[in-house]
């Protein structure tokens, strides 16, 4: 469904990442590890429409992504859980979920899913009215998740949705992501969890220093002692 | 460098007193002194909007209280003409700070609230002048004023006048820029809530930048009043000078003392080049179009772009440090857990619009500890460290520090009383090199280092961090996992004896997290006592001492980690199932 063929992404004149080739089948959930620095971030925003492409080609559905404008890739149906939330800061929690369903095949089910959003996260239920920036840490994490699913994606890009969660929603989080999945939405996940982002996955790349430095099932990545030690311990 | 800068300065400004000397025509010493009169106004703007980013558009107002306080004075007082100049200063400075007083106490007035705030002033100001006697309708001539003979003719006089303002006016700008003052206010211009945090004063510090800012304006209106020797409100309080000095200063560059100047010196020559021909409206036009090209390709301003390729050239050669003489971050020696307390919080209370975020804490951490903070997304971790730091006060409770209560004080003596804390999702000040953005806390914190030993302090803490190679890069071309650690080693360079972490592990991949717990061990063996909200589990148990359980803004358990993280209500409440 999503063919990244050898992308290269560059901040000012160093590439961040080059030579990165990923795919993800349609339903299907595939996961990138690495350690901090590597570009994993760059290559979510890239593919979100976030920041442009220089080389290589983006495909959805063999549709190329690579020259169309940002807010096109919402159309396509590809949504984001970017890197420090970006949530809307002075609109109220049910606005910025709201604002997630702008495209208009979301806006029809909008009711439906703001209560499932609601339902995944009951503490966001009693926010509704609340302005987003008032939310503590983790709360604003739940937003910026809720909103992405609001679009009624068919691609979900999710970077690092963990981060700031207690134990006992990060588990709530990744059973509603295998459940989106199980849905159909084919996912592509970036997580410093690495245990828990693994065992979900059907498929997994590690990106070092900003190139594919292994790709395979999860299973067989674990079996290389190397990336055990360093993503497990 | 310093001599050699000063010396150049008072050679050209010799220079250039010397000219009037020399017959040059009274057309060109006029249009000289307009220049040094821009100068003034967008120089000293720029020390208090400029450095700290409050953008006034009230310079007007203080340029016209100077001005009316001279014509007022000189003509229905009688008082000489120079000794007005300095009750221009006060008045205008008065009028600053009084206004500043009320205006920066409110968060709320931050931006473009400032910028409109200040506007309405000028009308406020304008519309009291006009219909008092100090105005009344008609305007106030000068004309009478015997102007004292400094140079050999009236317009060498205003001349000679408006040099020797424009030189106090930059040589003041760049001391400020230098100084803790302006190290403080480019703080305050990136993230004002943490320059407080740090250490810095901020409430302080911009009511002394307006207060200077306006006082110069002052001057600078005293002298226009008489050279124009005719005042109107119509003329004095337009618009006119607050948008041309906004202009003047960002064309320039309004990061740098000296970038505000030549911005100014351009304009105003550009719109006599063209006022001087039949092309007017053309000068116009010409300057508004220099301005967008200004903007789109150099935003640092014209001056600003310069400084910063050559800084750039300097950045590349940077003295080696290493981590071998670190000093201990406390002077409270070496780490091992007490039974003292350090910090005591009794019956500790904050609600945010209905929402309890603290119902009533009760917290010990004792001497030496690593007191591990853990609980529900918002069970009040966060608001807890952001109550101990002063970014909030609390509605009610008291926070025992060392024996004395915080809850009173104001953020930036609580940093300077030795506690620092570092943000869960990093917030550096942008504008800041690496290198800067750690020397800050050293220089405001509590052994308030000056900045040539605070820089060195700084290094120290960024080898430690291992950021060494990036001190001086901007904090936005560090990856998360650096600026986490640029937010440790900030919070380590003030050697707070209580050290605050919210969630520096977040984010981390598995061996990242070895080296974060390897780095916290060694700061806890240096002496400091460490207070960390986490929620990866692994390093609450290798690194804490004890935890504390927060939930709905109480503390449900408290203890050893390993029984604590056992308990039912912590294992419902938290972790989701449960964790050997």
């Amino acid at each position: 469904m999503l063919e990244v063929e050898r992308i290269r992404v560059s901040y000012g004149a160093a590439p961040a990442i080059s030579e990165v080739s990923i795919r993800v089948g349609a339903g299907e959930l595939a996961c990138v590890v690495g350690p901090n620095g590597a570009g994993k971030t760059t290559l979510i925003n890239a593919l979100a429409g976030l920041h442009p492409i220089e080389a290589g080609a983006l495909r959805l559905d063999g549709r190329d992504l690579s020259r169309l404008p940002r807010h096109a890739f919402c159309g396509e149906g590809i949504a984001v859980v970017p890197e420090g939330r970006r949530l809307f800061a002075g609109m109220s929690v049910r606005e910025n979920l709201e604002l997630g369903s702008y495209r208009r095949a979301a806006r029809a089910r909008r009711a439906a899913s703001l209560e499932r959003v609601c339902e995944v996260f009951p503490v966001l239920r009693e926010r509704l009215e609340q302005p987003a920036g008032t939310l503590s840490g983790g709360q604003q994490q739940m937003l910026a998740i809720g909103r992405a699913l609001m679009a009624q994606p068919r691609l979900l890009l999710l970077d690092e949705p963990s981060l700031g969660l207690a134990p006992a929603v990060v588990l709530a989080v990744f059973d509603v992501i295998r459940e989106i999945n199980a849905g159909g939405v084919a996912v592509l996940l970036v997580e410093q969890n690495a245990a828990l982002a693994l065992e979900l996955a059907a498929r997994a790349y590690v990106l070092e220093e900003g190139r594919i430095a292994a790709e395979g099932r999860p299973a067989e990545l674990l079996a290389q002692a190397e990336i055990r030690r360093a993503y497990l311990g | 460098m310093r001599m050699r800068d000063l010396a150049g300065v008072a050679a050209a400004g010799i220079g250039l007193a010397a000219v009037p000397f020399f017959g040059l025509p009274a057309f060109y010493e006029s249009f000289l002194y307009l220049v040094f009169h821009w100068i003034v106004l967008a120089v000293s703007w720029n020390i208090l909007s400029g450095y700290s980013g409050y953008f006034s558009f009230g310079h007007g107002a203080f340029f016209g209280a100077g001005m009316y306080t001279t014509a007022t004075l000189a003509t229905k007082a009688g008082v000489p003409f120079l000794w007005t100049l300095p009750a221009a200063a006060l008045v205008a400075a008065v009028f600053g700070v009084a206004l500043g007083a009320v205006v920066f106490r409110l968060p709320r007035l931050r931006g473009e609230l400032f910028a409109l705030l200040t506007l309405a002033v000028t009308f406020v100001l304008a519309t009291v002048v006009l219909n008092t006697p100090i105005d009344g309708g008609p305007g106030l001539y000068l004309s009478a004023v015997p102007l004292p003979a400094i140079g050999p003719s009236p317009s060498s006089t205003f001349y000679l006048l408006g040099l020797a303002l424009a030189l106090t006016t930059l040589w003041i700008a760049r001391e400020i820029q230098r100084s803790r003052l302006g190290t403080g206010l480019f703080a305050i211009h990136d993230d004002e809530d943490v320059a407080e945090v740090l250490g810095v004063p901020t409430y302080r510090y911009k009511l002394a930048a307006f207060g200077l800012s306006c006082g110069l304006a002052g001057i600078a209106g005293g002298i226009q009043a008489m050279f124009i020797s005719y005042v109107t409100v119509g003329e004095t309080f337009s618009i006119a000078v607050p948008l041309n000095v906004v202009l003047m200063s960002v064309l320039g560059g309004s990061r740098h003392w000296f970038g505000p100047a030549v911005g100014a010196a351009a304009v105003t020559a550009l719109l006599y080049a063209f006022t001087a021909g039949d092309y007017a409206v053309a000068g116009r036009a010409a300057v508004g179009l220099i301005l967008i090209l200004v903007i789109l390709f150099l935003p640092e301003g014209i001056f600003g772009e310069l400084i910063g390729a050559l800084k750039r050239r300097r950045a590349s050669v940077t003295p080696a440090v290493d981590a071998s003489d670190l000093p201990a971050p406390s002077a409270a020696g070496p780490g091992k857990p007490e039974n003292r307390p350090l910090l005591e919080a009794r019956g500790l209370s904050k609600a945010f619009r209905g929402v309890q975020a603290l119902a009533g804490v009760d917290l010990e951490v004792r001497r030496g500890e690593i007191l591990g903070l853990v609980g529900p997304n918002g069970s009040g971790k966060s608001t807890l460290i952001n109550v101990v730091s002063g970014h909030f006060r609390p509605d009610s409770g008291r926070i025992l520090f060392e024996g004395s209560d915080l809850a009173a004080l104001e953020a930036h003596c609580i940093a300077r009383s030795g506690i620092a804390r570092t943000y869960q999702i990093p917030r550096p000040f942008a504008h800041l090199s690496v290198l800067e953005n750690v020397a800050l806390p050293a220089m405001f914190g509590r052994d308030a280092q000056a900045r040539p030993d605070a820089e060195r302090e700084a290094r120290r803490w960024l080898a430690f961090t291992g950021l060494a190679g990036k001190a001086m890069s901007l904090p936005g071309e560090l990856n998360l996992h650096q600026r986490k650690f640029l937010e440790l080693a900030r919070a380590l360079a003030s050697r707070p004896n209580l050290l605050l972490l919210d969630e520096v592990f977040s984010g981390l991949t598995h061996a990242e997290i070895d080296d974060a717990i390897r780095l916290i061990r060694e700061i806890r063996a240096r002496g400091a006592t460490i207070v960390f909200v986490e929620h990866v589990i692994r390093a609450v148990m290798e690194l804490t001492d004890r935890v504390v359980v927060l939930s709905y803004g109480r503390v449900i358990a408290e203890g050893d980690p390993r029984a604590v993280m056992r308990e039912p209500d912590v294992v419902t409440a938290y972790l989701g199932k449960p964790r050997a």
